[in-house]
């Protein structure tokens, strides 16, 4: 026997570990890197630390009430490679999960390679205790949150709603997305192959979340629900399907009430015929308000000294403006012709006052001029901010005051604007613009946003004051009476209460329909103030309401509103009646 | 031949990779633990595979000193009852798997343990590995001696022998990883033996036939031989999670303890895979120095069997060197994707008793048998004329004083 077939075989020995050492090598050290970035790939678990969205409060007198909450719900995920069939049957994909399943258990099954996959949402706490306590294999369980409504429908349009990927849409929730969602933070570790966290490696990375603001709205929210009340009832009894009511604080600006109708249920908000029905309108939607706008043209003509309420001039029923008859809307009652004081186009909603108004200011009594038209803008849009972004902490329509200058027809338009037509302007606007009208001639930014709950405790946003001076002091008091006394006219039921200091304004609007203005469909909306008999009104509230293809006047249909919404707001403010 | 002091190579060795597995169960036994609880809900406490493995170093380096301590004359008998009781053993598995007894241990449909108890579980494939190392060994040393290596009455019984053994481990225990180490034992033992070369061709043509045969009938097989060269599948997520583990290690390795590969990631983490997880943990560096001490291990066996007087003894170290070699080759090759997986042990690192527990009996006998060698020069001497007499003496002085 000789020891050269030992020899070969050690050989072999020798060859195999050469192969291996160099297979090694080549592992090690010259591809380590790219299993490096496999192993990291494998290893490193990056979580998003969620942050708490923050809730929503109205108020409640002087106390914050939560209206929007979050409630903690639970996502299913699971292992396909290591659940067990049965297990998944008896625990996960059952009758008391379908509702939450996103897939089925065929889905499971099929794609056992895969090591992640979502399985359920939206859990119930005590579903998934349930689930939790029988523990099945490779199956986690992610606590995250859904938005709570207590009120319902409350507000709905102004509150908005959070989808399905946690973000803020329309209304409150949409336009302070940012600051309710606050910041996810982010945990970044190796992990085990079950994903529980290592202390090996020294990358681990930790940022923790910043929470969402607890928003505390300026809206109380009995007022609201009053309005809501009153406004449902108003449209039950007239047979209108669209309205939008705003309750404001005149002195400051705050919104006290903001109701649109029909609402939806947040909860379900996806179970809706269009995204129309979730507009707040009193922001987002600018319309032609109509007469309403008198009042922003006379008080313009008192604040430069060219009219006061005692100021006459000749009602024809009509002005032929750039050859356009434009009438006034008690046309044919020919006792209202004849020379009238300025007052009395106030109370008649006679248009060819606010037209001799536009020729006062113009400096020529004859005849529009460009300085009347020039003046009358700035004062539109500068003092009392119309056709601008008010920069109320909602989303806002900035709608539209056409240049006084460029263009043709701008005679017939400004004519049509001092009335409150060939305008685009929001509620929001409008009122905060009469606000200044009314209070002692200060504009005030309109504000939603009372302060932060924080600790559970209000913490206030220190107030804006007046933004600037809109007009002069005695031409907001001569307004004031200008409107009492415009209500006062149309005063037929008794319905103000002695003691109390309460005016308005109607509106009645043609509706623009294929590009001109239709003769039977209308727009009602009326605005008014409302306190005790010698002081400065205490409440400003508007309502607008309408059907589509329908006439809709404000003395008929958006008055009583208001004159309900005033006297519940009498009550509810318990402002007592003056001398 | 007179006995002298054995090849201590061969212990120091031995005990080195005791040793370093040891270490590596340490490390990553509480993270065995922890996978196996959380998957399974089980309760085993951090130290159980530590130690568990420290109880079955202790018996595998008692079995090597009895092995050693006793004489092989005496063992030789053995041999031949070793191997029936491998097959009985493996008979008897077979029925009690079929009988769906619970002291048949099964997974993954393949039933290679039996249970016994506390003490874990024993896989009679082992008693095959060595019953046929002994008993082929002996065959061919009678054969060779009486002349007939080349005749029926040798190739015979080692046909039945081996047919049997690789019937019950490949076919009924569905185990080629196992079967690869047997018939590396066989040929190893029959090449060293002396057979003509052209017989031995025939044998080897006829096993790769027959292994090709096995492979292409067992779907099981084919689907594993295809994922290897496609590249996907449950293999594939071993043998990728296995180079991950060896690829991170880099060249010195992210230490003890720190391997986040055995977390879970990579199947069989302390046994089958525990070659990788050294690569991550001692990398490239600490991989090295495992296989050449292997090397070094596998040497010094071969040594024996070069130096060592009777034919038999000579072939009892080649199969003990066949059967190391390997499993040890089809091991690490698996985990660096070099051949497809077969799920063997890795010698004396892996943890398991039974596996351990044979390879030290092989290579307690094995250092017996190095007591018994005759010094190289000896060798020399009878080969070479007398006139390099002298020269050697010098080197032979000088080896003695180095002693």
């Amino acid at each position: 026997m000789n020891n050269n077939r030992l020899k070969f075989l050690k050989i072999l020995l020798y060859v195999a570990v050469g192969v291996i050492l160099v297979r090694l090598f080549m592992i090690q050290i010259v591809q380590k890197s790219e299993w490096v970035a496999k192993a990291e790939a494998q290893h490193t678990m990056e979580n998003t630390i969620k942050a708490k969205r923050g809730e929503i409060y109205m108020m409640d007198g002087n106390e914050p009430v939560a209206v929007v909450l979050n409630e903690q719900v639970y996502t299913i995920a699971v292992d396909p490679m290591m659940v067990d069939e049965k297990e998944l049957k008896d625990v996960i994909f059952t009758k008391d999960l379908e509702k939450n399943l996103t897939v089925g258990l065929d889905d499971v099954l099929e794609d056992r390679a895969r090591r992640y996959m979502i399985v359920a949402k939206n859990v119930s706490r005590e579903q998934a205790k349930k689930i939790e306590e029988k523990d099945p294999v490779g199956v986690w369980l992610t606590a995250t949150t859904k938005r709570v409504y207590p009120e319902g429908t409350l507000a709905a349009r102004l509150l908005g709603f959070v989808n399905e990927d946690g973000e803020g849409q329309y209304g409150v929730e949409g336009s302070l997305d940012e600051e309710l969602a606050g910041k996810d933070g982010m945990l970044k570790t190796v992990a085990d192959v079950n994903h529980v966290a290592l202390s090996i490696g020294n990358d681990n990375i930790k940022i923790p979340a910043e929470d969402g603001k607890n928003v505390v709205l300026s809206v109380d929210r009995n007022i609201q629900a009053n309005v809501e009340r009153i406004l449902a009832q108003k449209m039950a009894e007239f047979g209108k399907d669209q309205a939008s009511a705003l309750v404001m604080n005149p002195r400051n600006g705050t919104v006290l009430a903001m109701v649109n109708l029909p609402a939806y249920d947040p909860a379900n908000y996806g179970n809706v015929d269009g995204a129309e029905v979730y507009v707040n309108r009193v922001t987002s939607d600018p319309y032609e308000p109509a007469s309403v706008c008198k009042g922003f043209t006379f008080a313009t003509g008192i604040d430069l000294g060219a009219i006061n309420a005692q100021t006459t001039f000749y009602n024809n029923g009509y002005e032929m403006v750039d050859g356009w008859m434009i009438k006034n809307s008690t046309y044919g009652q020919a006792n209202l012709l004849g020379t009238r004081t300025i007052q009395e186009a106030f109370n008649w909603s006679l248009n060819t006052g606010s037209m001799y108004a536009l020729r006062a200011i113009g400096g020529d009594e004859t005849q529009i001029t460009e300085k009347g038209r020039k003046i009358l803008y700035d004062y539109f849009v500068n003092h009392f901010g119309l056709g601008q972004e008010t920069g109320i902490e909602l989303f806002e329509a900035k709608g539209l005051i056409n240049d006084p200058v460029e263009g043709d027809g701008r005679d017939s338009m400004y004519a049509n604007m001092t009335f409150g037509q060939n305008l685009m302007v929001t509620m929001i606007q409008v009122a905060s613009g009469y606000s200044a009208l009314i209070n002692g001639g200060e504009y005030y930014a309109p504000t939603i946003v009372k302060g932060y709950m924080e600790n559970g405790t209000l913490v206030e946003k220190e107030p804006i004051g007046p933004v600037r001076r809109a007009v002069k002091e005695e031409t907001s008091a001569q307004m004031r009476e200008m409107l009492w006394g415009t209500r006062s006219s149309q005063r037929l039921y008794g319905i103000d209460r002695d003691g109390y200091y309460i005016g308005g304004k109607t509106g009645t609007a043609q509706v623009i329909r294929n590009g001109a203005y239709s003769m039977d469909e209308w727009v009602a909306t009326y605005i008014g103030f409302g306190g005790r008999t010698g002081e400065m009104p205490e409440y400003l509230a508007m309502v607008r309401i309408w059907k589509d293809g329908e006439t809709t006047g404000a003395e008929q249909y958006a008055m009583p509103v208001f004159n309900d919404i005033s006297n519940y707001l009498i009550d509810y403010l318990k402002i007592k009646p003056g001398a | 031949m007179r006995r002298h002091r054995g090849d201590r190579v061969i212990v120091a060795m031995t005990l080195l990779l005791l040793v370093a597995g040891l270490i590596i169960i340490y490390a990553i036994g509480p993270m065995r633990a922890n996978f196996l609880n959380a998957a399974y809900g089980g309760n085993i406490s951090e130290n159980h595979f530590f130690v568990r493995q420290l109880i079955n170093v202790a018996i595998s380096v008692i079995a090597f000193a009895v092995f050693y301590k006793i004489p092989y004359e005496k063992m030789k008998k053995w041999g031949k009852w070793v191997l029936v009781l491998g097959v009985v053993l493996s008979a008897g598995l077979w029925i009690l798997a079929k009988a769906g007894s619970g002291l048949a241990k099964c997974e993954l449909g393949a039933c290679r343990w039996i249970n016994i108890g506390s003490f874990g579980s024993l896989q009679p494939a082992e008693f095959l590995k060595l019953g046929l190392l002994m008993y082929l060994s002996q065959l061919a040393a009678s054969r060779r001696a009486e002349g007939t290596l080349n005749k029926s009455d040798f190739w015979l019984p080692v046909g039945v022998a081996s047919a049997i053994s690789l019937f019950f481990v490949v076919v009924v225990q569905k185990d080629l990883g196992t079967g690869v180490v047997l018939i590396a034992i066989i040929l190893g033992t029959i090449f060293a033996s002396g057979v003509e070369l052209k017989r031995f061709a025939l044998v080897l043509g006829a096993i790769l036939i027959a292994g090709i045969g096995v492979i292409v009938t067992s779907p099981h097989r084919v689907e594993r031989v295809k994922t290897f060269f496609n590249g996907e599948g449950a293999d594939t997520y071993h043998i990728e999670n296995a180079m991950i583990a060896i690829g991170t290690g880099g060249l010195t390795g992210v230490g003890v303890g720190n391997s986040v590969q055995a977390t879970g990631y990579l199947p069989e983490s302390i046994n089958d895979s525990v070659f990788a997880v050294m690569g991550e943990t001692f990398g490239f560096v600490g991989l090295g120095l495992v296989v050449m001490v292997f090397v070094i291990l596998l040497t010094r066996v071969m040594r024996v069997a070069e130096l060592v007087g009777d034919t038999e003894q000579k072939l009892v170290a080649v199969g003990v060197f066949s059967w190391i070699s390997v499993q040890m080759a089809v091991n690490i090759m698996a985990m660096t994707g070099l051949i497809p997986l077969t799920g063997i042990t890795l010698p004396l690192l892996s943890y398991g008793g039974t596996s351990m527990m044979f390879v030290t009996i092989a290579l307690g006998m094995t250092f017996q048998l190095s007591c018994y060698t005759r010094r190289e020069k000896e060798m020399k001497q009878a080969k070479f004329s007398n006139t390099h007499l002298k020269k050697r003496r010098l080197n032979e002085d000088s080896r003695s004083r180095r002693r």
